[in-house]
């Protein structure tokens, strides 16, 4: 369980606010989606989650963090990343390894995992990702979506109970993209492991995700249930978000007063609703 | 220099060797070599490192970082040779520049080191991973972590700040900038400016690297977290016992 109280975030060296009078609140089991135009203060948000704010990146800090009701001045980042297992936008720096298997194992070694559950969980780590074959792979020699498959391994060995991804499908093809968002909902549905993704494919999202936060210039603008907040989308829109285009083709002929029930948010739905509106 | 430094997989014979064995080994080829002033030892040292190098399937890379110290080392093998002076007199040069028969003896001996110290240890990082290296030094020298860890993440950056370099050179000189001047004043005044933003990158990644081990725990780690153990196994205390031989003979063959 995660509660932001009215943060509020500087950075040191700069002008103006990351991010401002934050509200939210995360339960546990929840999946979901942060959304925003580029510099909005989606990876801040993350660093102020995992305790990257304020234990490594200083600046002005106003408001509390908590995660199961802890505050995260309290706790280093390592110690919150017991809890919490965190996937970096930057893919590159986040190496801590020259091999793949080194990689996985560098958070178990820490976590002091007691030696016989190691390998299994190193094993079961690559193959929920595909990259059984790249154990013995150098780093170096992988292409940024394998990395980025290395990166959520090597979290998911840690078996968290709360995962907080930065845009992890940046590196990755549509179909890969979307493997990923399925083991993220396999992992939230069999596991009850809560999922935190920051991610700009917003089909992804609102096929995937149950809630979404929605970013611009450091504050939070929406924040709902996917379909809840999809049916703004003119002004998603405006601040750069482009809804898919079921979205917004049901929102305007709810807007038109046609009657659909709901906003479609995804392909499935929007047959649905076309058969509905054709047979009925 | 490109790609001089980074690890390269391996099963030979000095691959398996424990890490700790082939930091000793090669430190002992550094240290045989500073005390040696004898010509003859100082090139079989080089042709050592060229059979390790060729045992451990990266003779390429041996040769390359032969080539390419033996270009930094002909500026100084000529500030030397004009510098020391001792023993007779071989050539006067215009003004009052004397070669001496020291002054070439020296110069040897110094740019032999140089090479002879300086392969080493690229090579034992070509064939190290630098986990196992910051492991070793962890467990069994009993190194903080957090020294090991910042020692050996630097390290893991010197082959990517190489290559991000030589990526800027490149574009450069595909936008026409004239970087390869034989004057290495000119160079310097090209490439220092290039170097700034590297640096900055190149913090802003050790930086990105240090969060990320972080997040990941690295402050829970004990001595005990080390998964793989590091034997000495048979061969490493033959390779050891090989290193101080070598280091014995430097002194038998200087004292002599
Ligand atoms: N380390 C930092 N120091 C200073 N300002 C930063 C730093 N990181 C991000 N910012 C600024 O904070 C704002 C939010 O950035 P960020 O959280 O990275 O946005 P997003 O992830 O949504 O693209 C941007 O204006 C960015 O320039
Ligand atoms: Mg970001």
């Amino acid at each position: 369980m995660i509660r932001i109280e009215n943060l509020t975030f500087k950075y040191r060296n700069s002008k103006k606010n990351a991010l401002e009078n934050i509200d939210l609140s995360i339960e546990d089991g929840d999946f979901i989606g942060i959304i925003g135009k580029s510099g909005a203060g989606k990876s801040t948000l993350t660093y102020v989650i995992n305790g990257i704010i304020p234990h490594h990146y200083q600046g002005d800090y106003y408001g509390s963090v908590k995660i199961d009701g802890d505050d995260t001045f309290d706790k280093t980042p390592s110690e919150l990343s017991l809890k919490i297992g965190s996937v970096l936008q930057d893919i590159d720096s986040q190496m801590v390894s020259s091999v793949v298997e080194d990689e996985i194992l560098y958070g178990l070694e820490n976590f002091s995992i007691p030696k016989d559950e190691v390998e299994p969980r190193l094993s079961s780590s690559l193959k929920e990702l595909g990259i059984s074959s790249l154990r013995y792979r150098t780093i170096d020699s992988l292409s940024g979506g394998q990395k980025q498959k290395v990166a959520i391994a090597a979290i998911l060995a840690l078996r968290p109970k709360m995962l907080l991804l930065d845009e992890p499908t940046s590196e990755l093809d549509p179909k890969s993209s979307v493997q990923i968002f399925q083991l993220l909902r396999d992992l939230n549905k069999k596991h009850g492991i809560t999922i935190i993704v920051v991610e700009q494919k917003i089909m992804l999202l609102s096929e995937f995700a149950e809630k979404l936060v929605v970013m611009s210039e450091g504050k939070i603008v929406f924040n709902g249930k996917v379909r809840d907040v999809m049916k703004h989308s003119s002004e998603l829109e405006r601040i750069g978000i482009n809804c898919p285009r079921v979205v917004t083709l049901s929102n305007r002929l709810i807007d038109r007063g046609v009657d659909i029930g709901k906003v479609c948010i995804n392909l499935d739905e929007a047959e649905a609703m076309a058969r509905g509106l054709i047979h009925g | 220099m490109k790609g001089f430094l980074d690890y390269v997989p391996g099963n030979s014979f000095l691959h398996k060797l424990n890490p700790l064995t082939k930091l000793v080994l090669s430190l002992m080829i550094c240290v045989a070599c500073f005390i040696s002033e004898n010509h003859l030892l100082l090139v079989a040292i080089i042709l050592l490192n060229l059979a390790i190098a060729k045992a451990a399937g990266i003779l390429p890379r041996g040769l390359m970082l032969l080539k390419g110290l033996t270009k930094i080392s002909l500026v100084i093998f000529l500030l030397q040779l004009l510098f020391i002076r001792g023993g007779d007199i071989l050539i006067t040069l215009p003004l009052n520049l004397l070669i001496t028969e020291r002054g070439v003896a020296m110069a040897f001996v110094i740019v032999f080191r140089l090479i002879g110290a300086t392969m080493p240890l690229a090579l034992m990082l070509s064939i190290t991973q630098m986990n196992d290296l910051s492991n070793v030094l962890v467990t069994k020298l009993k190194i903080p972590y957090k020294y090991a860890f910042t020692l050996t993440t630097a390290m893991r950056f010197i082959p990517i700040f190489a290559n991000e370099m030589s990526g800027i050179i490149e574009a450069q000189a595909s936008r026409g900038v004239e970087l390869d001047t034989r004057n290495i004043f000119k160079k310097i005044k090209f490439v220092l400016p290039l170097c700034v933003p590297l640096l900055i990158t190149s913090v802003k990644k050790i930086e990105g690297s240090a969060i990320s081990a972080e997040i990941r725990g690295f402050h829970l780690r004990t001595r005990e977290s080390c998964y793989k153990g590091y034997p000495i196994k048979k061969s490493d205390v033959g390779v050891m016992f090989f290193s101080a031989f070598l280091v014995f003979s430097a002194i038998i063959v200087s004292g002599a």
